[in-house]
């Protein structure tokens, strides 16, 4: 058995919403879901309303999600399709009234504030249909600079400014249709950009950037959004980069559960999903099936050759002691190592992982 | 109302952009105004008797008419449209998420509308002019305030409808059905007071809001009736704005509220 499965399911569950990366009170919080449900009512077809009338089936989208985002912070939202990710943001953004639960921005309720709240939220969740095709750029923005109670002099500045921030300054005269997906997207961040938000929802805002204006992009974000301007950014995302690059700190949701929060790292610890890379000449050495045996470390993954050397990968439960105390048995045993490193899970693994768990925690339940 | 003019102005660089479509639009109104003239002058010995307490001539019995018609049309018919645009585009929700109050929304996203129905109706005016209708300019201003309270009386009917879009992505006909109503038993075409208009078509025209609104309009603007003259008219023009816009009011925020618990704000 390894020794990922023979931990208690629910210590382990519970310990994925890691204190220690958890907000410390007292700091000034910019996001708060307090048990915040949603479901959405089913469709059905013409047979099943006649044969029950009746019936009103509903499907959960969010379930008792609580979670806390500090001011200033760079937050992930992860999890696969259908998680409920977006229904979160449009919540958060007062398009969608919650079931259950209370949900604050900047200290304002979304639902009984919901006007103060749209005053210091942006949401960057609409495709581009969403823009005026037919304006400029800049007849786009300015709409919206009027639109969030900007007046004067003051639109003008703000939306050169924001077409500079997202690099659309030289074709800012240009109108809407003309423009690629990519320009459309940036043009989507600058219209939330405009009325200086303190709180930024991004829903993959990278989908549809080639590359290099997503590393771009992700430089923006972290120098100019976050870093100079101090905004609390809100991003759900599949893109690993994304993550690694921005992110304080992350929460995994699945089929509307909240499954895990804390930083990528701390996650993949507490999963006990630590893996490193052996280089070694003797991949077969039986000391290798022995820590195995012994439940040191996870299966081997032999991955193939380097310039005469084979990898191992091994998932190794127990953090930085076992691993030192690993190399010292290899060593002791007469394995030949030339390094043993630390490997960071991918994050769809990652995220497969917790999803994975979180699965196996409900059906105990 | 400066977020409002924001959107006006935006639907009115938007609507430039397409110039064949607004030339054409233009062109159309000579195209009405034409056969209008023709039809009526044929029709003046038979509808004269029952248009008397309204106008004296039929070409300008239905040149006020149509006037009326025009924004009774743009009424029910933009809010909607304008509605369900914006819910297929998600511009809808962009909007939604700004900071602008929901009624500032919906004047922006309309006005362009009025506005561009206001040139219509005035071009619409001028062409008839030309072909012989007298009004009385004395009476324009009273004409302009008897023709918001007209549109005002409409705007419950053009928010049930944007409610039933907003709810079940549908108008319910309701533009429909009050243009049919409106242009059979308002009065438009002919005087509900003609004989041969049976008393059970007469009563119902009384439950139509542009009846007493067409019938005060043309007292002002073809006859030159004070305001004062044309007084009980519009009372009961102001009890359909009171009663009616209460109920539209209470239907929008509603489905407003259903659409926002249903998550379907942006689902066409």
């Amino acid at each position: 058995m390894s020794g990922l499965a023979a931990r208690d399911d629910a210590a382990a569950f519970s310990a994925l919403n890691d204190s220690r990366s958890t907000p410390a009170s007292g700091k000034n919080l910019a996001v708060v879901l307090d048990g915040i449900s949603k479901s959405f009512p089913v469709r059905r077809t013409w047979g099943e309303m006649l044969r029950h009338p009746g019936l009103r089936p509903r499907a959960p989208v969010l379930q008792n999600v609580s979670l806390a985002v500090e001011q200033g912070e760079f937050f992930g939202l992860l999890g696969p399709n259908g998680a409920g990710k977006t229904t979160l943001f449009k919540m958060l953004a007062t398009l969608v009234l919650p079931d259950e639960g209370t949900a604050t921005v900047g200290g304002y309720d979304v639902v009984a504030e919901s006007s103060k709240v749209r005053s210091v939220l942006a949401p960057v969740i609409a495709d581009e249909r969403s823009l005026y095709w037919r304006l400029t750029a800049f007849q786009n923005l300015e709409l919206f600079a009027k639109l969030q109670g900007m007046r004067g002099a003051a639109i003008k500045a703000r939306v050169n400014e924001v077409l500079e921030v997202v690099g659309l300054s030289d074709t800012k005269e240009k109108i809407v249709a003309a423009f690629s997906s990519g320009m459309k997207q940036r043009l989507l961040i600058a219209r939330a950009l405009v009325a200086s938000p303190r709180v930024l929802l991004l829903d993959e805002p990278t989908r549809s950037l080639d590359p290099i204006s997503a590393r771009g992009f992700r430089t923006f974000l972290r120098d100019e959004i976050s870093g100079r301007q101090g905004c609390t950014v809100l991003l759900a995302t599949h893109s690993a980069d994304e993550v690694l690059e921005l992110c304080n700190r992350v929460a995994v949701l699945d089929r509307g559960r909240l499954l895990a929060t804390g930083t990528t790292t701390s996650l993949a610890r507490d999963l006990g999903e630590e893996r490193y890379a052996l280089f070694t000449r003797d991949a077969s050495h039986p000391a290798l099936a022995a820590m195995v045996q012994r439940g040191m470390v996870g299966a081997l993954n032999v991955r193939g050759d380097e310039d005469g050397w084979t990898r191992v990968d091994m998932e190794v439960i127990g953090g930085m002691e076992r691993a030192a105390q690993i190399v010292a048995t290899l060593v002791e045993q007469g394995v030949v190592v030339a390094r043993f490193e630390k490997v960071p899970l991918p994050l769809a693994d990652l995220i497969d992982r917790i999803v994975r768990r979180g699965a196996e925690t409900q059906s105990n339940v | 109302m400066f977020e409002a003019l924001a959107l006006i102005q935006a639907s009115w660089r938007t609507q430039r952009s397409y110039r064949v479509s607004m030339i054409l639009s233009v062109l159309s109104l000579g195209v009405t105004v034409l056969p209008v003239y023709f039809v009526s002058k044929a029709l003046q010995p038979y509808a004269a008797e029952s248009i008397a307490s309204q106008a004296s001539n039929y070409f300008g019995f239905l040149v006020v008419g149509f006037i009326a018609l025009i924004f009774v049309s743009t009424t029910v018919n933009s809010i909607p449209d304008a509605v369900g645009g914006g819910i297929g585009t998600g511009t809808l929700e962009a909007l939604l998420s700004t900071r602008a109050s929901i009624p500032s929304l919906l004047a922006g996203m309309v006005g362009y509308s009025f506005v561009w129905s206001s040139v219509k109706a005035i071009l619409f005016l001028l062409l008839a002019m030309l072909l012989g209708l007298h009004l009385s300019l004395a009476a324009s201003l009273s004409g302009i305030l008897i023709l918001i309270m007209i549109v005002l009386a409409h705007i419950p009917f053009a928010l049930m409808a944007a409610s039933l879009v907003l709810a079940f992505r549908t108008t319910g006909q309701i533009p429909s059905i009050v243009m049919i109503a409106s242009g059979l038993l308002g009065g438009v075409y002919w005087s509900m007071s003609a004989k041969i208009i049976p008393p059970w078509v007469h009563a119902l025209g009384n439950y139509v809001p542009l009846a007493p609104g067409l019938r005060a309009l043309r007292q002002t603007l073809l006859n030159g009736a004070s305001l004062a003259t044309v007084a009980p008219d519009l009372m009961l023009l102001l009890g359909f704005i009171v009663l009616l816009n209460a109920i539209g009011f209470l239907m929008f925020v509603e489905a407003l509220r259903y659409a926002r618990r249903t998550g379907t704000l942006a689902q066409y």
